[in-house]
């Protein structure tokens, strides 16, 4: 009798209990080991038993059979983004969302795929947007339908018949947003105009925090050419001035933007 | 600030903990504050007059005027609990906590000129936590201190054997009523004898109940876990009743696992196992209301395992300081016995990134996992590195080589990651063995590792 029928049968009886069934007679070593112990009743007996089995068992750990490992997904001949990015794309998603579309792009235009280590929390973010959800997809390139076939969790959300696919242009362009008339010019501006700017009207009351969500848009959508001057200037902002904590975002932001270009396009 | 389990360790007993959870609460105090050496605040208890109330949280002394002749009494720890919670704001010492902090700083430099020796060796955490987890305070009697130190540990041995032994007499009562009693669907039956467990000193034992409580029903092989479990409690209930004679690193490894405390002071006080540590894998679960981390480190020169823990209750914040796939040169301090948990002690230098443990085949990571269950059939969870496929097995997955495969017991999130990064090809991972199955916690590439464990709830503890 192996080890594991013998097992089979100390859960049988477990299941009914001693007042019922007595515990089974122990196979060979195992009855050395337990004829040590001074057992009166059948339950001590079992319970010095069902010890003694667990503990043989753990010990002899092995393997099962081997199976047939899952056959990976297509080849895709592009370089995975560098590990600095994909902290990036973390730091970005939890700190300054605003960039995650550009972030995105980036890896698409520089003809990147996403590292496979984040491919998983990509596609369960991206699950409702279809216009994100088909970046993912396109980033992630064959790993993403494969991972969904093994991991039905990774889908995106609604059936099939109900997603609209995007359409080339939405899937190219960054979502547009909202930034006031008056600071459109400053969208196309050299970064050293566009900080002086702001860092001017921030320092001087002009800027306030009620105007902090369409600052964020416009760094986010202002030349990459000139985020470390922007950066720069916000971060010149006097500290003894109201607008300085928002300054000091905002500079973060720039300077965010600035390193996630770099790191996409090193 | 303390942490909670600083404050649990200096609970003279479980039982002190327990009465002080209900003083847990703002609404139970009045005119708390702390400031870098001290908590006070006024306990309204059931007495007729408030409990004034005092820890000298630096020198590690208490002062209550409730009638306890235990030190630290619960009120002393219930306020620190809240303070460890975050709960006490900063505030000006009352002049009664000032007059108690300056009694309290003559007496120590009045003993610091009287020994010009210990505590000059710059290691301020562990002089520390020494004085936290020994004594009572400088306003102790010291001639008292050894013989209530004597008494209370004898009386410790006494409740846990008492406890022991009940224990026991239940397992015995489980196997001749049976698995299929109705009475073990019902989560009183489990969390009454944790409890008793609790109060008789045997905390692990009391958790393994709780966890035990937890598989009853959840799967077909449900009665075969529980059973398994069962034995293993009957072993430590056994054995934990045989200490004596049990040989020495066998007996502090039982005791470990009853729940027999170790104070960090006399962990950090052996000899060092120094060596290049390579951080192999980290994860975190919730046991109860704490949030636990562990990281598993294996020195490359020994190969030796070792197990760090860190602990967060609710807004606290967990260890961040071992990074999953970098090595430190650091002086590792064991827990007892031929423990895998270890505290980190001196640390030379930065950690070094690109480190990753040797891998073999599964039949080998099994022979590994076999010789510590041999040293401590008890453990919950075994670590090891492989180097292995990711298979579909059944309704599930397995890790699967020429040598075999083992099945995976994963969360859905931890498996995605694990199955993008192989791609259906072989990968060195680490994790933890379990009886249910093996957690991928690391896969290593080169260069860098990808930690895909469990992560604590961010909305928890207060730095993941």
């Amino acid at each position: 009798m192996t080890l594991a029928d013998h097992w089979s049968r100390l859960v049988a009886v477990a299941m009914l209990g001693t007042d019922r069934r007595d515990p089974p007679e122990p196979p060979g070593v195992l009855a050395d080991v337990v004829d040590d112990t001074v057992r009166e009743s059948p339950s001590e007996r079992m319970l010095a038993q069902v010890a003694a089995t667990v503990a043989v068992r753990r010990a002899a750990v092995r393997p099962a059979a081997s199976v047939a490992a899952v056959r990976g997904p297509a080849v895709d001949d592009r370089p995975p983004c560098a590990p600095d990015a994909v902290e990036r794309w973390h730091h970005v998603t939890t700190s300054w969302p605003v960039l995650e579309d550009e972030w995105m792009l980036t890896v698409l235009v520089t003809g990147q795929r996403l590292a496979p280590e984040m491919v998983s929390e990509v596609l369960v973010r991206h699950r409702g947007d279809p216009i994100r959800r088909r970046r993912a997809e396109l980033a992630a390139g064959p790993l993403a339908g494969w991972l969904v076939e093994h991991c039905p969790q990774l889908a995106p959300r609604g059936s099939r018949s109900s997603r609209a696919d995007p359409t080339d242009e939405q899937l190219a362009d960054l979502p547009a947003l909202p930034i006031p008339p008056e600071l459109e010019p400053l969208l196309h501006a050299p970064g050293a105009d566009v900080g002086a700017r702001l860092a001017d009207a921030i320092a001087g009351g002009a800027l306030v925090h009620a105007h902090r969500a369409v600052l964020v848009n416009l760094i986010a959508r202002t030349r990459a050419d000139g985020l470390d001057d922007v950066a720069a200037s916000l971060g010149r902002v006097d500290a003894a001035s109201p607008g300085y904590p928002m300054a000091t975002v905002l500079a973060d932001l720039a300077t965010t933007r600035r390193r996630m270009l770099d790191e996409l396009t090193a | 600030m303390w942490s909670v389990e600083q404050v649990e360790a200096v609970a003279p007993t479980p039982a002190a903990l327990t009465a002080a959870r209900p003083l847990v609460s703002l609404t139970r105090w009045g005119s708390v504050g702390a400031d870098e050496r001290a908590v006070w605040g006024v306990c309204r208890g059931s007495g007729a007059e408030p409990y004034d109330t005092m820890v000298d949280h630096v020198g590690v002394g208490y002062s209550c005027t409730c009638p306890s002749r235990r030190r630290p009494c619960k009120h002393a720890l219930a306020l620190l609990l809240l303070w460890a919670d975050g709960q006490i704001a900063v505030a000006v010492p009352p002049p009664p906590v000032e007059a108690w902090i300056s009694r309290r700083r003559a007496a120590a430099e009045r003993a610091s000129a009287a020994d010009t020796g210990p505590g000059s060796d710059g290691t301020e955490p562990v002089a520390s936590s020494e004085s936290v987890a020994g004594e009572s305070g400088a306003d102790e009697p010291a001639e008292t201190g050894d013989a209530d130190r004597d008494r209370a540990r004898d009386e410790r041995v006494e409740r846990m054997h008492a406890g022991l032994s009940e224990l026991d007499r239940w397992l015995d009562d489980r196997m001749r009523t049976g698995l299929a009693d109705p009475a073990l669907g019902r989560y009183s039956t489990w969390d009454d004898l944790a409890a008793r467990l609790v109060d008789a000193q045997a905390g692990s034992l009391a958790n393994r109940i709780r966890r035990l409580a937890g598989l009853v029903g959840v799967s077909p092989d449900w009665h075969s876990d529980v059973l398994a479990e069962l034995g293993l409690l009957h072993l430590l209930a056994q054995a934990g009743r045989r200490l004596g004679s049990l040989p020495a690193p066998l007996a502090d490894a039982v005791a470990t696992a009853v729940g027999w405390q170790v104070r960090q002071a006399d962990v950090l006080a052996g000899v060092p196992d120094t060596d290049d540590w390579v951080v192999v894998a980290r994860s975190d679960t919730r046991e109860d209301r704490i949030e636990v981390r562990r990281h598993w480190l294996r020195g490359a020169s020994s190969g030796r395992w070792a197990l760090v823990l860190s602990f967060a209750a609710y807004r606290q914040s967990l260890d961040t300081s071992l990074t999953v796939g970098t090595a430190l040169t650091a002086d590792l301090h064991r827990y007892p016995g031929p423990a895998l948990r270890a505290l980190v002690g001196h640390r030379y230098g930065e950690p070094v990134q690109g480190a990753r443990p040797p891998a073999g085949d599964l039949a080998g990571a099994c022979d590994e996992i076999g010789a510590l269950l041999v040293a401590e059939p008890w453990l919950d969870r075994v670590p090891f590195t492989a180097t292995a496929s990711v298979a579909s097995s059944g309704s599930g997955f397995a890790l699967t080589d020429d040598s075999g495969s083992l099945p995976i017991l994963v969360e859905p999130r931890a498996l995605a990651s694990l199955l993008a990064v192989s791609a259906g090809e072989p990968v060195e991972l680490s994790g933890e063995w379990t009886p249910h199955g093996v957690v991928p916690l690391t896969v290593h590439l080169d260069g860098r590792s990808i930690d895909i464990g469990p992560r604590a709830d961010e909305s928890f503890v207060g730095a993941a």
